[in-house]
Formats: C-alpha cells, sequence, structure tokens
C-alpha cells in the first residue's frame, strides 16, 4: 500500500507541472494586465511600463516562468499586488475558510446523499423513494447561487432566523457556535446538487447490486434485511459511489465560487474569481496551483480508499 | 421505437417531462411568430410591473422591457446554447475518449494526464479564465462550458472504449486489415454511440445551469438580448424590491432542467436492455405473496411443496414460472428436480424461503410447509430465523453468489452469528471447522482471503460450509455443480453425499443434467414449463421414463465409454411461460402428440411413480 | 420489518435538523455591535492601507480616517483647508510652495510628526534613489510628478519646488494619495505597510482580517478633537444584494454605493439615506477620427437622441442627476451654470441624422460590466442602444469585465485594425483640470500617452486648458473652464450623460453622518448610539 501511495504521488507530479504550465499560460493570454488593473483610468502606456517593471512583468514570458517555478519550489509563491500581502499567507488564510465550508458540505453531502440513495433504493417505488427522488431532482435543477440568495431572503432579512453573510459575527464573534450559525446556509445552499447527485448515484448502484446473486446468498443465510442493505449491498455500492465522491469534491469547490459571492464567505474561490479580474497574476497562479494539488492530492485518498473497500483491484 | 415510447411513458414523470419539453421547445421555435412584444424596446415609465399587469403577463423588467417576450426569446437562445454546448462538448469528448482507449498504452496515458490536469483545476476557474481570454459574449461563454466539459465526456468514453477495444470484433476488424481510422468511425464508434447521446442529452440541462452560472458572475451574451441566465443577472440587483423579474428566468431554467432531468432518467430506463426486460426492480426481503386460498397439506414429509404456483408479473404480462407444483422431502432424503432452463425448477426451489426476485416475482398460490409449518407468507422475522438455520441454500456460481468485497472467513462466521449470539473469535473457529469439514485445503489461511483469490471448486466448497453452518434440516441446491468443470464436479458431488449421509441431511437438488441426478438422488421429479410432469425413483424413471420429455432428457446424457455419439438434442423450444398452450406443454415437440394432447387439463396421475401423459412410454 | 425502523430514523434525522434550525435561530445574536463602535458595509476587500499604493474610491473611504494630509478638503466642498500644515506660502511664479507645519502632532505610533516626515513621504513616492521607493508601487504618484525637489529647511517647514507651475498641485496635496504615512512604520514594515498602516489620523488600525474586516480605533490623542466612535470596522461585501440584505437585517450601520433598485427598501425613520454630488461624470467618448461620429451633427444627434433624464431617473433611480458638460457641478467655482444639458428630442436627433446622411448608420458600442464610478453600466448602456435604435442607428454592444475593458479603450477607439464607435467611460476627479487635461486635449491622444480615446482635437480648446493649468488664480482658471466647457459642449466629443450623487444608508443609530463631495468618507465626527 505504501508503495502504491507513494508511485501515485509521484505520477502526481507531472500533471501538477502540466497545471503550472496551463496556468501561467492562461494568465498570460488574458488581455489586460495587473498595471492596467491597479491603474485603472490613470492607465498611461508610460505608467503600465513603470508598474510592469516594478512588478518583473517586463521579462520574457519563458524566463518568468522558470522565476516562478524556482521560486515556488522554493517555498515562495510571490506577493499578491492586489492585496499587498505574500500569496501563500492569503492562500492560506482564505483556503482554511473554504475548507471549513467546502469540506463540511462535502460530508453533509456525501452522508446525506448516501442515505437518501440507500433508502431510496430500499424502497423503490415506495413514497420514500418518491419523495426523495423528487427532490433531489429538484436540488439538482436550481442554479445554487439563486437558491443561496432566496435563502438569504427567507431566512435572514424575513425570519432573521441566521445571519445574512459572513463566516463569524464581525464584532466579538468567534467560536464554534458563532460558525456554525454563519455556515448553515451557505453549506446547504452548496451541498444541494452535490447531494442530489450523490443520492442518485448511490440509488442506481444500489438497484444494481441488489439484484447480485450474493444478497441473495446474505438473504438465504438468513442475514437480517437492514444489514444486507446496509452492510452487504451499500458495501458493494460504494465500490462506485467512491469514485463519484472523488468528482464531487471538484464540483463542490466550484460550486464554493458561487456560494462565497453569495455569501461573502472568506474563501479561495471568490479570491480566485477576484485575482482573476484584477489581474493578479501571483495570486491567481498560486492559488490554483495549491488548490489543483489539494484536489490531485484528494483523488490520490480516493483511490486509497478505493483500493481499501475493494480488494480486486490491484493496487 | 414503439416500445421505447410505451416504456418511456409509463414512466409517467419521465412523460410529465417530456411533455413540458416539448411545450416549452415548440413555443421557443414559434416565438419570431408568436404575437409578443418587440423584447428590446424599453419603456422607462413602466418598469418593475408586475406580473398579470395589463398589457404584460408577466409584468416588465428594469428597463420596462416585456418579461414575457423576454423568457420566451430568452429561453429559445439558452436552449440553443445548451444543446449546442453539450454536442460540442460532447463530440470533442468522446473523439478524444475514443482515440485515447481505442490507442492505449503511451497515447492514452498522455491524453488522460492531460484529462487530469484540466480536471485539477475547478472548473468554474477554467471557464472564467477562457472566457477572460476570448472576451465576453454568449459564444465565449458557449466556448468555456463546452471545454470545461470536454474532460468529463472525455473519461467516461474512454472508459466504454477501452471495455470495447478488446472485444473480439475489433480484433476481426484489425485483422482484416482495416486501418484505425476506419476501426474508430466503423466499429468503435456505432458501438459508443447510444452511450454518447444519452450522455449528451442528459447534460443539456447541465450545460444551461453552467451558462447561467457564468452570467452570474457577469460573462454570457451581449445586451440587450438576453439568455435566461444573463436576465437572471440583470435582474439579481432588484432581487430584493422586484423579486419576480427573477424569479421568472429562475422559474423557466427550472422547469427546463428538471424535464430535460426527468425525461432524461427515463430515456436512461428505457434504452437500459437490463430494466427494459422489467429487472428494473430490486428484489424485496422476501418474494410477494398473493394466494387466495391455502392449500391443506396432501401429506406427510419434512418439507412439503403443495400445490405451490409462482408467477413473474411483468408490465401487463404475466410469466407462469411454476404451476401447482406439489413435492415432498423426507429427512435424509435427497430428491432431484430436473428440467431445462426455464422449465421454473430454480423458481420452485427459491419460492421456498421466499427467495424469488420481488418485483417481478409473485407466489400467488399453494404452500411450503416445514414440518408442518407454512413458509409462504410467514412474517418477514420468522422467515428470516429460518433461512439459513433450517433450511439452506447452496447456489450455482460462486464467484456471484459470494460477497466479493467480504473476506471467506467473515462470510461464514456471519451466516453463524445471524442465528447464534456467539462471540467473533468462536465464530472464527466454527468458521475454519467448516471449512475443515467440507475438505478445504490449508483451511486456516483461507479464512482471511477474499472470495476472487479462491478457485471454483473451493469457492463451492465455502458455498457448502456456509450452507452447513447452522447444521440445518434442509439444504436446497440449485444447480450446485454447473458452473464446475468435471473433476471438481464429481468432488463436490461426492462431498454433499458424504454430508448427507453422515448428518442425515435432507437434499433438493436442482439440476439439468441426468447424470448428476444418478450419482446423488434417491427420487427425481421432472419439469417442464412450470409443472412437475414425472416423478418417481431415480433408479426407475432412468430405467424406464414413462413422460417423452423425461426419454428424451434422459437420452442427452453422454454414456461413459460409449463414445463419441450424436447427442440426440431435443427439437424445439420450451414454450414461452406467458402463453401456455393448452394441454400437454410439451405437445409441439412431441413425436407422439395427439389431438387429445392439446385439449383440457392433463393431470399427474399414478402413486409411486408418477406422470403427466396421455401416451405415455412403456413403463417396465 | 425494517421499513419502519428505517422512517422512524428518517423522522429522527429531520426532527434533529430541525431542532438544531431551530436552536440555531433561537440563540441571541453575538454580534450585536455596542454604542459606539460602527460597522461600515464596503464594497470591497481594500487593496492596501498605504495611501501612496492606492487607487480606489473604496480604499480611501479607510485611509481618511487613518491619516491626514497636509491638506484637506473643507468640509461639504472640493476647497482645500490646513490639515497637518497649518499654512502655505506660493511663490509668485507658482514654483515654490512652503508649508508651515502644526506642532505637536504624533505618528499611531507615537513617533513626532515633522518637516523630516513629510520630506520622507515625497522621496519614497517621487526619488527612485530612495532606499524605500522600493515599497511600491505608487501608481499615483505623477500627481506630484512636477516636484523638482522637496526641502525641510526646519522640523516644521516643508518647501516644494516644482519644475513649471501646476495649478491642481494643492487639490492633489488634499487627495488621499497626498497623505503622510509614519516614517518609522515605513521603515520597519516596509513592502508590509500597505497591512500595517500608521498615520496620524483619528483612528488607528488594530487589525485586518482578510475578506472578513479591517478593524480600527479611536486615536486618542488626535490632534484635531477625540473622535465620536470607539471603533470602526470596515466589512468588504462585494455581492450588491448581499450587502443590502446586510443592511436591512442589521449586520452594518452604514452601507455606501447603494444599488439604486434597492434604495426603495431604506425609509426612515429606520435608515437615513445621505448624498452627495461628487466630481463624478459619465459619458459616452465618441469615436471623433473616424465613422459616423466624425460628423460633429452625428455627435451632437447621439446628445438628442438619449433620453438622459429617463436613465438618472428611471435606471439610477435619481441617484444621479443630467450632466451638461464637460465638467462636474461638484467644482461649483468652475462650473458654467449657463450650459444647459442636450434636451432629449429624437425628431432632432433625426433630422441632425439626415442632414449628415448617417441614417441606419452601424455603430460598435463597448459596454463595461463594472467599474469605478461606472454605476450601472450594462442597464445604462442598454437603455442608451434602445434610444439610439429608435431614431434610426443600428448599435451592436460589446461588453467587457472592467480590466479588458479599460485594455481596450484606453489604447484608442480605433487600434490595431479595431474600429469602436463608442464606449462608456466616467471619472471621478479632484480637480477640474484632470479630466480634460487626460482626456480632451489633443496632446492627451492615446498615442501620446493620455486618455482621448476619441481622438477629439480642438487646437481652442487645447489652449484654454494649457493656460488655465498653469495659473495660480482661481478666477482666472474659473472663466477659462467656463469657456472651455461650452465649446466642448458644442462640439460634443461625447455625450454628457450623467453626474453621480455618491450615496448612503445608515441606520437609525448613527447621528452626524454625511458624505463629503470628495467622495471621502470622514468620520471623525460621527457617533453611534
Amino acid at each position: 500500500m505504501g508503495r502504491y501511495i507513494l508511485r501515485r504521488l509521484i505520477s502526481a507530479i507531472p500533471v501538477l507541472l502540466g497545471i503550472t504550465v496551463i496556468v501561467f499560460l492562461i494568465m498570460a493570454m488574458i488581455p489586460g494586465d495587473p498595471a492596467t488593473a491597479i491603474l485603472g483610468s490613470y492607465a498611461t502606456p508610460e505608467n503600465v511600463a513603470r508598474i510592469n517593471h516594478d512588478l518583473g512583468l517586463d521579462h520574457p514570458l519563458v524566463q518568468r516562468y522558470f522565476i516562478w517555478l524556482f521560486n515556488m519550489l522554493h517555498g515562495d509563491f510571490g506577493r499578491s499586488y492586489s492585496l499587498n500581502r505574500p500569496v501563500i499567507d492569503e492562500v492560506l488564510d482564505r483556503f482554511s475558510a473554504t475548507l471549513i465550508l467546502a469540506g463540511v458540505s462535502f460530508v453533509a453531502c456525501s452522508i446525506l446523499g448516501i442515505l437518501a440513495g440507500v433508502v431510496s433504493a430500499a424502497r423503490q417505488y415506495g413514497a420514500a423513494d418518491k419523495a426523495i427522488t423528487f427532490v433531489v431532482l429538484i436540488g439538482i435543477s436550481i442554479p445554487s447561487f439563486f437558491l443561496g440568495m432566496m435563502m438569504i431572503l427567507l431566512f435572514a432579512v424575513r425570519l432573521s432566523w441566521l445571519p445574512v453573510s459572513g463566516m463569524y459575527e464581525i464584532y466579538g464573534g468567534g467560536g464554534p457556535i458563532d460558525l456554525l450559525r454563519h455556515l448553515t446556509m451557505p453549506a446547504v445552499a452548496l451541498s444541494v446538487v452535490a447531494t442530489g447527485v450523490i443520492a442518485r448515484l448511490t440509488r442506481g448502484a444500489m438497484l444494481e447490486v441488489l439484484r447480485q446473486d450474493f444478497i441473495r446468498t446474505a438473504r438465504a443465510k438468513g442475514v437480517h434485511e437492514r444489514r444486507v442493505i446496509w452492510g452487504h449491498a451499500l458495501r458493494a455500492a460504494m465500490v462506485s459511489v467512491i469514485p463519484v465522491l472523488g468528482l464531487q469534491a471538484g464540483y463542490v469547490l466550484s460550486g464554493a465560487v458561487y456560494i462565497e459571492t453569495v455569501f461573502q464567505w472568506p474563501g479561495i474561490g471568490r479570491m480566485l474569481v477576484d485575482a482573476i479580474l484584477k489581474r493578479d497574476i501571483l495570486l491567481v497562479q498560486g492559488g490554483v496551483v495549491f488548490v489543483a494539488a489539494c484536489y490531485v492530492l484528494f483523488n490520490i485518498l480516493v483511490d486509497v480508499a478505493q483500493s481499501l473497500l475493494d480488494p480486486r483491484i490491484k493496487t | 421505437m414503439n416500445l421505447f415510447a410505451a416504456l418511456l411513458f409509463r414512466n409517467r414523470l419521465a412523460a410529465a417531462g417530456a411533455v413540458v419539453l416539448s411545450i416549452i421547445g415548440i413555443l421557443a421555435l414559434l416565438t419570431p411568430v408568436l404575437p409578443l412584444q418587440d423584447p428590446y424596446t424599453t419603456h422607462m415609465g413602466s418598469r418593475y410591473l408586475l406580473p398579470l399587469s395589463p398589457g404584460h403577463f408577466l409584468g416588465t423588467d428594469g428597463l420596462g422591457r416585456d418579461l414575457l417576450s423576454r423568457l420566451m426569446w430568452g429561453t429559445r437562445l439558452s436552449l440553443a446554447v445548451g444543446v449546442v454546448a453539450a454536442v460540442g462538448a460532447g463530440t470533442i469528448g468522446s473523439a478524444v475518449g475514443i482515440v485515447a482507449g481505442y490507442f492505449g498504452g503511451r497515447t492514452d496515458n498522455i491524453i488522460m494526464r492531460f484529462v487530469d490536469m484540466l480536471m485539477g483545476f475547478p472548473y468554474i476557474l477554467l471557464a472564467l479564465a477562457i472566457v477572460a481570454v476570448l472576451g465576453p459574449g454568449l459564444m465565449n461563454a458557449l466556448i468555456a462550458v463546452a471545454a470545461v466539459n470536454v474532460p468529463f465526456f472525455a473519461r467516461n468514453i474512454r472508459g466504454i472504449t477501452v471495455g470495447l477495444a478488446h472485444r473480439e470484433f475489433v480484433d476481426a476488424a484489425r485483422l482484416s486489415g482495416k486501418g484505425h481510422l476506419k476501426i474508430l468511425v466503423t466499429e468503435l464508434l456505432p458501438n459508443a454511440l447510444p452511450v454518447i447521446v444519452i450522455a449528451m442529452s442528459t447534460t443539456i440541462g447541465w450545460m444551461i445551469l453552467e451558462t447561467a452560472g457564468l452570467s452570474f458572475l457577469g460573462l454570457g451574451s451581449q445586451p440587450p438580448q438576453a439568455d435566461l441566465g444573463s436576465m437572471l443577472g440583470e435582474a439579481r440587483s432588484a432581487m430584493i424590491t422586484s423579486p419576480h423579474t427573477s424569479m421568472v428566468p429562475g422559474a423557466m431554467i427550472f422547469l427546463i432542467v428538471m424535464s430535460i432531468n426527468l425525461l432524461g432518467d427515463g430515456i436512461r430506463d428505457a434504452l437500459d436492455p437490463r430494466l427494459r426486460s422489467g429487472a428494473l426492480a430490486r428484489p424485496m426481503a422476501a418474494t410477494l405473496v398473493r394466494r387466495k386460498t391455502v392449500p391443506g397439506p396432501t401429506g406427510e414429509g419434512l418439507l412439503r411443496l403443495d400445490d405451490l404456483s409462482a408467477q413473474f408479473h411483468v408490465g401487463k404480462r404475466v410469466y407462469r414460472a411454476v404451476s401447482e407444483v406439489s413435492l415432498a422431502l423426507a429427512p435424509g432424503e435427497c430428491v432431484g428436480l430436473i428440467g431445462e432452463s426455464g422449465s421454473g425448477k430454480s423458481v420452485t426451489a427459491l419460492s421456498v424461503m421466499g427467495l424469488v426476485a420481488s418485483p417481478p416475482g409473485v407466489i400467488t398460490g399453494g404452500a411450503a410447509r416445514l414440518e408442518g409449518e407454512d413458509l409462504i407468507g410467514a412474517p418477514y422475522e420468522r422467515l428470516r430465523s429460518l433461512r439459513g438455520s433450517r433450511v439452506a441454500y447452496i447456489f450455482q456460481d460462486p464467484l456471484a453468489t459470494l460477497h466479493p468485497l467480504y473476506k471467506i472467513g467473515d462470510q461464514l462466521a456471519e451466516a453463524i452469528r445471524c442465528h447464534h449470539p456467539i462471540s467473533r473469535s468462536e465464530a472464527r473457529k466454527r468458521a475454519l471447522k467448516l471449512l475443515a469439514d467440507v475438505h478445504m485445503p490449508n483451511a486456516a489461511a483461507r479464512l482471511d482471503v477474499f472470495p476472487h483469490e479462491l478457485s471454483g471448486g473451493m469457492r463451492q466448497r465455502v458455498g457448502i460450509a456456509m450452507a452447513l453452518a447452522n447444521e440445518p434440516d434442509v439444504i436446497i441446491a440449485d444447480e450446485p455443480t454447473t458452473a464446475l468443470d468435471v473433476t471438481v464436479q464429481a468432488q463436490i458431488l461426492a462431498l454433499l453425499d458424504e454430508l448427507r449421509r453422515a448428518r442425515g441431511l435432507a437434499i433438493l437438488f436442482i439440476t439439468h443434467d441426468f447424470g448428476v441426478v444418478g450419482q446423488l438422488c434417491d427420487r427425481v421429479a421432472v419439469m417442464y414449463a412450470g409443472r412437475i410432469v414425472e416423478e418417481g425413483p431415480t433408479a426407475e424413471v432412468l430405467a424406464a421414463p414413462a413422460h417423452p420429455y423425461t426419454a428424451r432428457l434422459i437420452a442427452c446424457v453422454p454414456e461413459l465409454g460409449a463414445g463419441r455419439r450424436r447427442l440426440p438434442a431435443i427439437p424445439g423450444l420450451p414454450p414461452a411461460v406467458d402463453r401456455l398452450p393448452e394441454g400437454c406443454a410439451f405437445a409441439p415437440r412431441c413425436e407422439k402428440a395427439t389431438e387429445a394432447c392439446t385439449k383440457g387439463e392433463i393431470v399427474l396421475s399414478g402413486a409411486q411413480r408418477r406422470w403427466r401423459c396421455i401416451h405415455p412410454e412403456p413403463v417396465a | 420489518m425494517s421499513a419502519t425502523s428505517f422512517t422512524r430514523r428518517q423522522f429522527g434525522l429531520i426532527s434533529g435538523a430541525l431542532l438544531t434550525t431551530t436552536a440555531l435561530a433561537s440563540m441571541p445574536a453575538l454580534g450585536a455591535t455596542p454604542p459606539g463602535v460602527l460597522v461600515v458595509g464596503q464594497i470591497a476587500e481594500p487593496k492596501s492601507l498605504d495611501p501612496a499604493a492606492d487607487t480606489a474610491a473604496n480604499d480611501f473611504r479607510i485611509l481618511v480616517n487613518l491619516y491626514d494630509g497636509l491638506l484637506r478638503y473643507k468640509h461639504g466642498t472640493l476647497e482645500v483647508e490646513p490639515a497637518l500644515a497649518e499654512s502655505w506660502d506660493i511663490s509668485a511664479d507658482g514654483k515654490e510652495y512652503t508649508f508651515h507645519l502644526r506642532k505637536g502632532v504624533k505618528f499611531h505610533d507615537g513617533t513626532d510628526f515633522d518637516a523630516a516626515a513629510v520630506k520622507f513621504n515625497f522621496d519614497r513616492m517621487l526619488d527612485d534613489k530612495s532606499p524605500y521607493h522600493d515599497t511600491g508601487p505608487f501608481p499615483l504618484s505623477f500627481f506630484f510628478s512636477s516636484i523638482v525637489k522637496t526641502e525641510a529647511p526646519d522640523a516644521h517647514t516643508v518647501k516644494f519646488t516644482l519644475k513649471e507651475p501646476y495649478a491642481p498641485f494643492m487639490s492633489n496635496l488634499a487627495s488621499p494619495t497626498g497623505m503622510i504615512v509614519s516614517p518609522t512604520a515605513i521603515k520597519k514594515y516596509k513592502k508590509d505597510i500597505g497591512r500595517n498602516p500608521v498615520g496620524t489620523g483619528a483612528y488607528k488600525f488594530k487589525e485586518w482580517k482578510s475578506n472578513e474586516r479591517v478593524t480600527v480605533e479611536a486615536f486618542d490623542g488626535y490632534w484635531d478633537g477625540k473622535p465620536g466612535l470607539k471603533a470602526v470596522l470596515f466589512r468588504p461585501i462585494t455581492d450588491a444584494n448581499t450587502r443590502v440584505a446586510e443592511m436591512l437585517s442589521g449586520g452594518i450601520d452604514i452601507m455606501v454605493e447603494v444599488p439604486p433598485n434597492s434604495l426603495s427598501q431604506f425609509k426612515p425613520p429606520k435608515f437615513n439615506i445621505v448624498e452627495a454630488s461628487g466630481p463624478h461624470l459619465w459619458f459616452l467618448i465618441l469615436n471623433c477620427k473616424d465613422g459616423p461620429f466624425k460628423d460633429k451633427r452625428v455627435r451632437q444627434a447621439a446628445n438628442y437622441a438619449i433620453n438622459k433624464e429617463a436613465i438618472c431617473k428611471d435606471v439610477l433611480e435619481g441617484t444621479a442627476v443630467v450632466a451638461a458638460g464637460p465638467t462636474p457641478p461638484a467644482f461649483n467655482w468652475a462650473y458654467n451654470h449657463d450650459l444647459k444639458p442636450y434636451p432629449y428630442d429624437p425628431e432632432k436627433a433625426k433630422a441632425l441624422l439626415k442632414e449628415a446622411g448617417a441614417e441606419g448608420a452601424e455603430l460598435t458600442f463597448y459596454v463595461t460590466q463594472g467599474g469605478s464610478g461606472m454605476l450601472d453600466p450594462v442597464p445604462m448602456g442598454t437603455a442608451i442602444q434602445a434610444d439610439l435604435e429608435a431614431v434610426g442607428l443600428k448599435v451592436k454592444i460589446e461588453t467587457f469585465e472592467w480590466n479588458t475593458f479599460l485594455g481596450k479603450v484606453n489604447p484608442g477607439l480605433d487600434n490595431k485594425g479595431t474600429h469602436v464607435d463608442m464606449a462608456e467611460m466616467a471619472w471621478m476627479t479632484n480637480d477640474p483640470d484632470t479630466l480634460p487635461f487626460l482626456a480632451l486635449r489633443t496632446g492627451a491622444w492615446p498615442d501620446k500617452g493620455g486618455f482621448n480615446s476619441g481622438y477629439y482635437s480642438n487646437p481652442e480648446v487645447d489652449k484654454l486648458l494649457a493656460e488655465a493649468r498653469t495659473s495660480t488664480d482661481q478666477a482666472k482658471r474659473a472663466e477659462l473652464y467656463k469657456k472651455m466647457q461650452v465649446i466642448v459642449h458644442d462640439d460634443a466629443p461625447w455625450v454628457f450623460v450623467a453626474n453621480w450623487k455618491q450615496n448612503a444608508v445608515a441606520d437609525d443609530l448613527v447621528h452626524n453622518f454625511s458624505l463629503e463631495p470628495s467622495f471621502l468618507l470622514e468620520l471623525q465626527k460621527v457617533t453611534k448610539t
């Protein structure tokens, strides 16, 4: 297993290098530059040249790429011009906020999605199945940002149950309960779609598995139906659910961009969007590489979990 | 196609989706000729009118433009974008996936690494960056949305292609000298096409949502033209004051995506060959029972079946798999139940403990009594407590019937612990003993292996050990040797025989092979088209079969030492059990059939030996 | 059967979720801010809190409370008054400015404010030999590029020597770019000064939590009286809807840049809306070099065809007034009050178009999706497009996100083979010289480093502007600017659309709150109960 993980880690290196190249090229291709973004209406060619020089953007492209890569390998992600602080500080600050939001949503949508899928499959065509299927369909048909805005209108503005936005109370906030109050709406809005996707998939996988002969064997042994469903069948169904959980993590992270905007969550998704709009090249590059690395790592974890679950997979 | 439509519309939700979507689609197509107001004319005096205002059915937006008209034009645009993006992403992604899957090796590796890279980006950022590079505009948003979805198609289609690329027809095409391109286009593409088309149609909704998302972030169609997403984006600033301006496009997006999803699910269900066969459903914990009367016991026996009938209900069709089967099993006795596939022998066996997959299976009549207690219709908990402890099953294909993800030892221990509350370690000891009992070589080491790590014979020994776990009175063995090669088959039969004699087990042995019956069974019952057509002591039936069908079956058994002789197959096919003919079901295939054979009910007659035939073979 | 147990569990799950929600909802709001602590809803995270590095009005709103400059704008006007400098002398040739500094002023870090500190600040920005010049970049340093040298003859006197007379100099000194930072802090934090600001202002910096808040606290040693608040929290809320929702639900006390659509939500007595007209102009740049707008009659037709009244009153819900010419009325002394906006007259527009033979001309129109001072650019652009269509012009809109938009418009409307006829633009300036100097002169054509993207050229305007810029007599300058406005109004190189009335909402706990024409958010006298 150790060797397998190591092998996977090594094979992730070219992927990450590729990502650095892609993000670098994209940022180089985007029209508009940091100087224009800094200077706004005052971007005379002379001012632009002065700022490009200050930011080291007057070197040739290839050289800039290698300077960036070299610095990054030494732990220096550079300095965000739009925030006047080291990229890595900002990325870590913001990523931890996203991690809380996306992590909670991801756990919630995995658990709820799997629960809903299993119940729905176990009671196929029953009232519970129909209700779940319908709710799930509604969930995956609503744009998450729309849902988020509606929730703010209802729960925060009209009913004043939950705070509108932010991560903690602005004054004297802090602590897990405060966090929970602020987390509830964005986490729900963010997990709705993924919950639906996971529930549908789990339902399908369960239906597939429940038709298998080994389920009949379990029943013939006298295994209790509850254990047949939640043990035998779910375990086998997880083989096809887990890889999708890995994909969903990506969706949750992307969805966080919208949700962080609507709920003013100080996360990395919104930071990256702002950074792209402000042409904060180093911040975009550093942020994307960091996020991509986490995503790749997470997928390795998923694969490892998969191979632990399914002994038939060669490691 | 009719079948497809019928299946699709049987699913009411899918039908509703199809109807809603077609209405929206037709309206979108007709938009240019509908008597709508100009979607671009602004009227500053009538801004944010509420729905149902005179002249503006859905009200007006922030520039006083008619919302209904804008909604229809926007829908038209959004649908077009969704379709084009889905087709674009699907085409490119599939092409990449097919190439990667077909060539494999280095090509595959490089392509898939690249796909991984793209998937490593949060897709919305990639889309955002693409739009930033290309500039805003609906076309560019479309390109971005399509581009970020290419990797997903590539991944899925590659998976399918890898499966196809190693199939015989591809090898054959390669050997016949076809070029790569030709194989890709003429062999692989047609096979992958249904999946591609389904994937595309189900992603349209997703594409519409994503385009709306980009519009939400301010990148999308160019004003004054608006797709649904940018309508939502424009209305967002008035979200609190005039919520209807965002509700209108929001609801339309929801309707479209919802109906696409409903329809997509329906299409997928209708096209899936397994779902189509009616095996759409998962089996419940116990077979459904719908019987009007319970017949009284017709005789003695440890386990006896009295007039047991079971059917499969698929749509409007009824397959009468088992019709009024009566059979008795005395303690220590081994009874063979023999017949061709589809004769109903397995269904008979599974009915006993309510293990017939249901839906579609239904037990429609009769009883199965274990020491006089009727199991048909017994409460689930009672049935469960008897399963495995009093009546145990051995199934045909041990690779499929053992749970692939549990260790052998755990599966055995579980069988015990279901009925006996003993500790894990105790259960493990008993499991080890069971494996030893079935002569599993190196039993101790086998406890911790998974089924796929064992050979077929060893797996079947595990199956037998599991059946023995709670020292049942009856074992129902459903073709336990069919999947095994001849030497292993002999070993397993010997083992069963040994166990039966040592433990006084009653065995109901289901098979299609008279050779096997001859080795093991005391008595034999022959089934055809869901009915018992002959029954009697094995030796007598073998020596002098009364029913022509039995005679034919026996003739199929190769005799050892008889050299290569042609086995006379039975001409024709068994009847479909949803259209059983009147009279003898075998009559259409029987050489001796007369007119009388196709009329009325032919009864099972006789005492020690019984048969259901009016022209029996001479019985010695 | 197990069926019932599932259902029971589901019920458990649902009721559990409901309980949690109710529990969360019923908890007392933790953050009800106490009296004296003000929460301001900002439109974005500040870029930096270093006045030399900032360009955005959003950042200036914080800066003005942390720092002082030598001069400041008199309350409610754009005229300068003493701040850190108590008085000043200007040499007769307009090239030497001597400032006498206030005594006893201290920075928040306890160090003294003196002439050396002033010199240090200007050298840092302007002198690339200064050891702290690399703590930039300093995008607006050209405000002071006419300074040849800065001297500190004694601890309380500073002397600037200019290359040439430069009328907007005083006004620029009052702008945030001229604010004074503690030299000790710059030496200590270097590039990170923007995150650790130290000034002489009414409030001192406490903390900055990324994308959550910037907190400042009262500076008791403030030279101009004790601040009215204990603390101010600046909260960035990028999404306008969320900002409105926070304001409605009491999460913030003051909200700036209220989206016009939601103004109707805020009604007294719970909420008070404050407004101030600022030196802002929203206009359309017309391509005077090529295409239909080369003809003055077509440009005037565009001015007649667009219903500016409707845009200001309806699209912008009265948050702007119709602009008459290139100079905003907020520059009261330089504004030509006789100038009247082009009336909305589509018939006249059609007639002019017919006369010029430009009926049915096809036009490309660049619209931005947002941006500093751009108000509601997409609906405004859409309304303009509809008005122009109504007089028979075929207008194709292309929208761009702000930075891309600037990248396309600033190099000129005829650039690299692309021809654009019109583009949206808006400026907020602190001196009547700035906008025309940068965007109307022949010498400000894009290829000469200016922002005259529509290639307007009128030698008379050039002459008037050059004269006004070097004159230190305000009355004379005013006269020159007024003449310029009449000419430009008639030439119509732009469509003059709107002058923004900056607005803000405050809840009923906030007192003494008003907005300044300078777009700065002065909170020194504000109190909260």
